[in-house]
């Protein structure tokens, strides 16, 4: 008997009981449907951290010194020094200092940007270039200079140009900063985005942030494969220096994606095992409807085999039938996930339908009905065709 | 060439609960091509577990049974459904037709089993229905057909693989007298046709319209005769 027929047969008799073969595929359908939509979440929360994390740049380490817990106080000088003996660990340090503030421009004005005070190392340690004009200086902290280097969200949202921008005045909190230069765009200029910084000499952000100390640095490491010598190094020196592990935090972008990563593994473990056993719910119910069609068709059974069935014909008949609605189901809940991805998960997070995940479900509801599918395809085929047919 | 039907000292006994019944019990019989065979027989005198064992339906216990000089004990379960396939037609009392399905589909069923192409079954089940004078009722459903049109889908189904034997199980038996002999003048002219035809029934007058008439009682042949 051809496969085709066979399908054909298989959905007639599905039409013909709709409401139960509903009822039927339902547990294959959530299923289907949670696994999708939970890998689908989980990979967009993902997604989201990760590329957070990625944009503090790939070889960098933050320090933080909350100068807690201990009556020492490690010094902006000692901390640049400890560093420069340490050139083959640490290629560059910049220190930050931020703060928020209203920027004025003529009659524009705008208090959205970060305003960051930092020196020259900050365009290595952050790989954040200008595309006008020039970068900070160490000149400019020496001299306390008011100047600023821009970026192009700051610019679209004062200026008609970058020309425009270029050696204005712009006057943050009353202060009257010179543009002297414009950063590349990273993230199309959006409001918010880190397009949205202005960033300033250090030693004018601490006058005017009335921040004299200085606790958060970023440093580059010349070589990844260095990064974790570099953070012992760090730690090392720091314990020592406060006599306490609690004073200061180093921050490794690499160990909190190694933590993220698993996470998420153990996160896709536990979906998949959900999954699984919904499925195999999903199955047995199926199985359980099978023999109960089974029974109920005993005549219909007996009927084909008088007719010349043979026994494989009837497994074919029956296996195919449930791996059709194993297949319905799976592709019902593919689409439910799919769109629950799009229409509830996008609100929270980047909305990522992983194809795999989509196959895998898929593939898994129609291995679900062929294997719960051969028991009862089985009692069907042994069927004695003239108990079959006296039966009723 | 060999007879299409030999039975030798065939038995075969059924087990209810403790007791045996000895359903057929010594049945000698041979059937040659293209005879009209009608058996009759009180109830329960085994005459369907003889059209069964005709029919390679169930396996008998003793003795042989030849079909067209094969030896049917001997063969696999999918050999004997091919059997059934090509070169038996059954008619059931109770028609046996897959409510679900049209009278077109039904019809097609056994060729189906046979991997016939879709052209060649559609074809061959529409002379079918035409031959039976259902060619206007293709697509009707077995529940909007009366009993004696749904006995000519299942005679149209019996005919359509042409199997050189028809087994007719009492197909009269659920129908009003008039369509019983609608059924009856439309077996008698599958004979005419050249169709070797085995009736079963207890309707002594149906029986008389065969050619020769077996008389079954507790499993044996009693009688077995020409009718004139
Ligand atoms: N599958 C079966 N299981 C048990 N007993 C059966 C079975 N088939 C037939 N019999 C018994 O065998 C005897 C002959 O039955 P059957 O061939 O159906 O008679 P008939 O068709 O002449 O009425 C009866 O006594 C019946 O009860
Ligand atoms: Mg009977």
């Amino acid at each position: 008997m051809g496969f085709i027929l066979a399908l054909k047969m298989a959905i007639a008799s599905i039409i013909s009981n709709k409401g139960r073969t509903f009822l039927t595929m339902l547990g294959v359908i959530i299923g289907v449907a949670a696994v999708i939509a939970a890998t689908g979440f989980a990979m967009g929360s993902t997604a989201s951290i990760t590329s957070s994390i990625e944009g503090l740049g790939a070889n960098t380490l933050t320090v933080t010194l909350y100068n807690k817990g201990t009556n020492r106080d490690l010094s902006y000088d000692e901390f640049i020094e400890f560093t420069e003996e340490n050139a083959e660990y640490i290629e560059a340090v910049s220190p930050t200092v931020t703060g928020n503030a209203t920027i004025k421009y003529e009659t524009e004005s705008y208090d959205n940007s970060q305003i960051i005070g930092t020196n020259a190392a900050y365009e290595i340690v952050k790989d954040s270039h200008v595309q006008e004009g020039r970068y900070i200086l160490d000149l400019d902290l020496e001299f306390r200079q008011k100047i600023a280097v821009i970026g192009t969200a700051v610019v679209n949202n004062l200026f008609d140009s970058k020309e425009e921008a270029l050696g204005a005045y712009i006057k943050i909190d009353g202060t009257p900063f010179k543009v002297v230069g414009i950063l590349d765009e990273k993230e199309g200029g959006q409001e918010g985005s880190s397009d949205d910084v202005i960033l300033i000499p250090l030693t004018t952000a601490q006058r005017m942030f009335s921040s004299a100390k200085i606790n958060n640095f970023t440093i580059l490491v010349p070589d990844s494969d260095l990064v974790n010598e570099t953070v012992v190094i760090l730690e090392t020196f720091l314990t020592d220096f406060y006599g306490t592990d609690d004073s200061y935090r180093v921050f490794n972008q690499a160990m909190v994606l190694d933590t993220l990563s698993e996470v998420t593994n153990s996160l896709a473990l536990i979906l998949g095992g959900i999954a699984v056993i919904s499925l195999l719910v999903g199955g047995i119910g199926i199985m359980n409807i099978m023999l109960v069609s089974v029974t109920e068709r005993t005549r219909e059974i007996g009927i084909r085999k008088a007719i010349g069935a043979k026994r494989s014909s009837i497994m074919t008949q029956f296996i195919i039938e449930a791996v059709v609605v194993t297949g319905l189901g799976g592709l019902t809940g593919v689409l439910i996930g799919v769109l629950s991805i799009q229409l509830i998960i996008s609100r929270f997070v980047p909305p990522i339908i992983d194809t795999t995940w989509v196959f895998v479900s898929f593939g898994f509801s129609l291995v679900i009905g062929l294997v719960f599918g051969i028991f009862p395809a089985l009692k069907a085929a042994n069927l004695n065709p003239i108990e079959a047919l006296r039966s009723e | 060439m060999a007879a299409l039907v030999e039975m030798k000292n065939l038995k075969k006994t059924y087990k209810m609960g403790e007791t045996y019944v000895k359903a057929l019990d010594g049945i000698d019989l041979t059937i040659e091509k293209d005879e009209f065979v009608s058996i009759i027989g009180p109830s329960g005198s085994g005459k369907s577990t003889l059209m069964n064992m005709i029919g390679c339906l169930d396996a008998l216990d003793e003795g042989t049974y030849h079909l067209e000089g094969i030896d049917v004990s001997e063969l696999s379960g999918n050999k004997l459904a091919m059997i059934r396939s090509t070169k038996i037609g059954f008619i059931f009392q109770g028609f046996n037709l897959l409510s679900k399905l049209t009278a077109l589909e039904n019809v097609e069923m056994p060729l189906i089993y046979q991997n016939y192409s879709h052209k060649n079954r559609k074809k061959k089940a529409i002379e079918a229905l035409e031959k039976v004078g259902l060619g206007d009722r293709l697509h009707h459903k077995p529940t909007e057909l009366s009993g004696g049109q749904q006995q000519r889908v299942a005679i149209a189904r019996a005919l359509v693989a042409d199997p050189p034997i028809i087994l007719a199980d009492e197909p009269t038996g659920n129908l009003d007298s008039k369509s019983g002999k609608e059924i009856m003048d439309m077996l008698v002219d599958l004979h005419k046709q050249g169709n070797t035809i085995i009736l079963i029934t207890h309707d002594t007058y149906i029986a008389n319209t065969a050619r020769r008439k077996i008389v079954l009682k507790d499993g044996k042949i009693t009688e077995d005769v020409e009718v004139s």
